[in-house]
């Protein structure tokens, strides 16, 4: 069954050994002294090891394991193994002498080669065998029984003297537990009570706890039934912001097309050629309403055109001497003014207007057209009180020009209602064949 | 024929009372009647009765009293003087005492006598003497006993149940990569613990600073200052994280722990056998030993077997396991092999029909005579 040691294994282990010896030198073991626990002290566990003789009373005194493990120590010098305690128990239990029991150990083959002397064993122990022999046994112990009864007898009392000497004790000792189980009990009665008023709070905490979670169950629930809903609503808030972008996209387009549209008309109307007659009336009606306005501010007053057009009615406002400015929506008007070297600006007569300091200005000329929207006009001519010097002089004009401009017509008494409304003072109507100015004065405060 | 198996004691997971149940379970499936007797017995799953009734259940001259001896026991040597059956001494061994003094009296005491009544049992005559393994014969050979009364038989051993254990083991930890030195047996003097330690010292200093050993098997309460001691040596070497005492295990614990195992590594001063190289070889675990006692003939050639107890050595032999594959695949296949044709269920119910026969013709050499 075991084979030859093969050259492979051979081979592997020389290099092991190589390697360990390197091991060895690269990494030495600290030594460490294994710390032995010797038991010297087996002296102090009851084995007299030296000792050869013994009186049978010494090793009977003891009962029951107490008894075997004695005997074991004195006759064979070592502790009872525990088969062979259990061995001496069992024929104790089953009636055997004390004297058959240290007997059996004596001479069995372990305390034969001990030799232990024990004095007055042997009889005892060959009487208690001869008893184990049927028939003569039983005659031997019927005939040790009588012989012995008187002695029994004496036994029989001492023993129940210690039996009751016993029994008191054992009484007493009943007692005094049966006291300290009380205590105990009375001890336990309470901590049991207090485990159950524990119990309750926590079990009160418990019902408490579930209702909580009820109250979130409940709560999820809803949460649920929203979060269905948000996502119905969601649902709705893409498909608006979908038609959002869309309308956006729709208004986008249109504006850039009314821009277009816009900037036709713009150049279609400056496009316009006006006829001579017009032109000659316009320059007369112009000369009236720049003098009259001179004549109420002086020279070099500062005005502002709003709607200057082409630019002819700064034009007048120019020449009769007034420091006038313009600003017109028409980019090609505007353009077609400053061509002419006039100073015209293109944008939003309103915005002009608001971008005024308070007071700034002593004149305002405004195109009627320009007041065609009501809310506009509200807007327009609350700036332009606020932007004249207190006595300063608005002008409306109210004339078709420039001849496509956008807007319903509006007529002298009109604008002198607005003006009035507007908190302007001493409304003055110029009226021409082809046109009419109002001049209003803002009244000082 | 009826065969009484006689054992001092029987109890779940112990190497003689597997081998006893073993040996009873084959014989009944050979077509003997068998009984066992048992003073005490625990966690055993089959009748035990008591031994006073071997007499009365032993009928006839050719019936076989089995006698498992591995500690002192009066009972069992009376009754093989007396007994008119055939008897058979299965040993398994007796650690000399020696190895206790210091450690515990009682065992020191239980050893001697189980060594000295080795005398008797020889000068008994029986017919047959079944050694666990040559080693233990040479304890009879040595008294004089006749070699043609003597016969080898392993001891049978539920390594086919290791073998299908499939359930996880929640008690051996995963070695995550650290060289992991294991050694299975009860704790006591003559299993080499000091030197084991010493061994994951000389591991942790020169090849890994993570190795580990993990040591399985119970610790007697009459040996608590060797397992103190074996702590403190640890804590003086350095090595006392490392080592991790599972105490006993069950199987899936057992399987596991071959598992994350880099080898197997036995150093015993004194083995009649050793059952944990025959798991081992089954599992394919290399196995790293000390030659003494039985241990070079168990393992054969399916293991690394050093003459001497170096630490250093078998430190090193667990490294170059660690790093050679074909070293670690050849050991395994060859412990394998050696389980299969040697220690497997098949292998030892063959040696004991041999036994048997052995008995037959040592009976009737007797008779004739």
């Amino acid at each position: 069954m075991n084979p030859a040691p093969d050259d492979y294994l051979e081979r592997v282990k020389a290099e092991i050994r190589s390697e360990a010896e390197r091991a060895r030198e690269r990494a030495p073991l600290p030594r460490v002294e294994i710390a032995v626990a010797r038991a010297e002290a087996a002296a102090a566990d009851g084995i007299e090891r030296e000792r050869r003789d013994y009186a049978i009373g010494e090793l009977t005194g003891p009962d029951h394991r107490a008894f075997v493990e004695r005997a074991f120590r004195a006759l064979l010098k070592r502790p009872a193994d525990e088969a062979g305690a259990e061995r001496q128990i069992a024929l104790l239990a089953a009636g055997a002498a004390k004297a058959e029991v240290l007997g059996d150990l004596r001479w069995s083959p372990e305390g034969r080669r001990l030799g232990v002397r024990v004095h007055g064993l042997l009889p005892r122990y060959l009487l208690a065998k001869l008893s184990r022999v049927p028939l003569l046994g039983y005659c031997v112990d019927w005939a040790l029984a009588l012989a012995g009864l008187p002695m029994l007898l004496r036994h029989q009392r001492a023993a129940d003297a210690s039996i009751a000497a016993r029994f008191e004790d054992v009484a007493r000792v009943h007692a005094e537990a049966a006291q300290r189980f009380d205590a105990h009990a009375a001890a336990q009665e309470q901590r049991w009570e207090e485990q159950d008023r524990r119990n309750a709070a926590v079990a009160e905490d418990i019902r408490r706890a579930l209702l909580r979670v009820d109250a979130l169950e409940r709560r999820a629930t809803a949460l649920e039934e929203h979060t269905h809903d948000l996502a119905a609503l969601r649902h709705y808030v893409h498909a608006i912001n979908h038609w959002v972008v869309s309308l956006q996209r729709s208004l986008d387009a249109l504006e850039r097309a009314a821009n277009a549209e816009r900037a036709r008309a713009d150049a279609f109307a400056a496009s316009v050629a006006e006829s001579a007659a017009d032109a000659a009336a316009r320059q007369r009606r112009h000369a009236a309403w720049s003098a009259a306005l001179k004549q109420r501010l002086g020279d070099g007053a500062r005005v502002l055109d709003l709607g200057s057009g082409a630019g002819a009615w700064l034009e007048a406002l120019l020449g009769a001497a007034l420091a006038a400015t313009g600003v017109e929506t028409n980019r090609a008007l505007a353009e077609r003014a400053l061509a002419r070297g006039l100073p015209v600006a293109h944008g939003e007569p309103a915005d002009a207007l608001a971008r005024c300091d308070d007071a700034a200005l002593d004149g305002v000329a405004l195109a009627a057209a320009l007041l065609a929207d009501v809310g506009a006009a509200e807007a327009l001519l609350t700036h332009a009180h606020r932007a004249l010097r207190p006595g300063g002089v608005l002008l409306l004009r109210v004339e078709p020009e420039p001849p496509l401009a956008p807007g319903a017509p509006i007529d002298a008494a009109r604008a002198a209602a607005l003006l009035a409304a507007a908190g302007f003072a001493d409304p003055l109507a110029l009226t021409e064949s082809d046109g009419a100015a109002v001049l209003a004065r803002r009244p000082a405060p | 024929m009826r065969i009484a198996v006689l054992v001092p004691a029987l109890a779940a997971h112990d190497a003689v009372s597997n081998d006893a149940l073993g040996i009873g379970a084959a014989l009944r499936r050979f077509g003997h009647e068998v009984a066992v007797f048992a003073p005490h017995a625990r966690g055993v799953d089959e009748p035990v009765r008591p031994p006073g009734e071997i007499e009365a259940w032993l009928r006839s001259p050719r019936d076989v009293l089995l006698y498992h001896h591995c500690t002192a026991w009066d009972l069992a040597l009376d009754l093989l003087r007396r007994v008119r059956a055939r008897r058979v001494v299965r040993y398994h061994n007796v650690t000399p005492p020696e190895f206790f003094a210091g450690w515990s009296e009682a065992h020191v005491h239980a050893c001697a006598r189980g060594r000295a009544e080795l005398d008797d049992y020889a000068a008994l005559g029986a017919e047959l003497y079944l050694g666990a393994s040559p080693f233990n014969l040479e304890d009879f050979t040595r008294r004089g006993v006749d070699p043609a009364r003597c016969a080898v038989l392993p001891p049978f051993h539920p390594v086919e149940a290791l073998l299908a254990e499939t359930a996880p083991s929640h008690r051996v930890p995963a070695a995550n990569g650290a060289t992991r030195l294991l050694m299975v047996g009860r704790i006591a003097p003559h299993k080499g613990d000091f030197t084991l330690i010493d061994v994951l010292a000389a591991c942790r200093r020169a090849f890994d600073a993570r190795a580990e050993l993990l040591r399985i098997g119970a610790l007697d309460a009459s040996l608590a200052a060797y397992g103190d001691a074996l702590r403190a040596h640890a804590a003086a070497t350095g090595v006392e994280t490392g080592v991790l005492a599972l105490g006993g295990a069950g199987t899936a614990d057992l399987r596991a722990a071959y598992a994350s195992a880099d080898a197997l590594v036995v150093l015993s001063a004194h083995e009649g056998f050793c059952v944990p190289l025959v798991e081992a070889m089954a599992l394919g675990l290399p196995v790293v030993a000390c030659d003494a006692g039985a241990i070079a003939w168990t393992l054969g050639d399916a293991g690394i077997v050093w003459p001497e107890r170096d630490p250093h050595l078998f430190a090193a032999t667990v490294a170059r396991l660690r790093a050679d594959a074909e070293l670690r695949d050849a050991l395994a296949a060859r412990g394998r092999a050696r389980y299969r044709e040697q220690f497997a269920p098949a292998a030892l119910e063959r040696g004991l029909r041999d036994a048997l026969a052995r008995l037959e013709r040592v009976a009737a050499r007797t008779e004739a005579a």
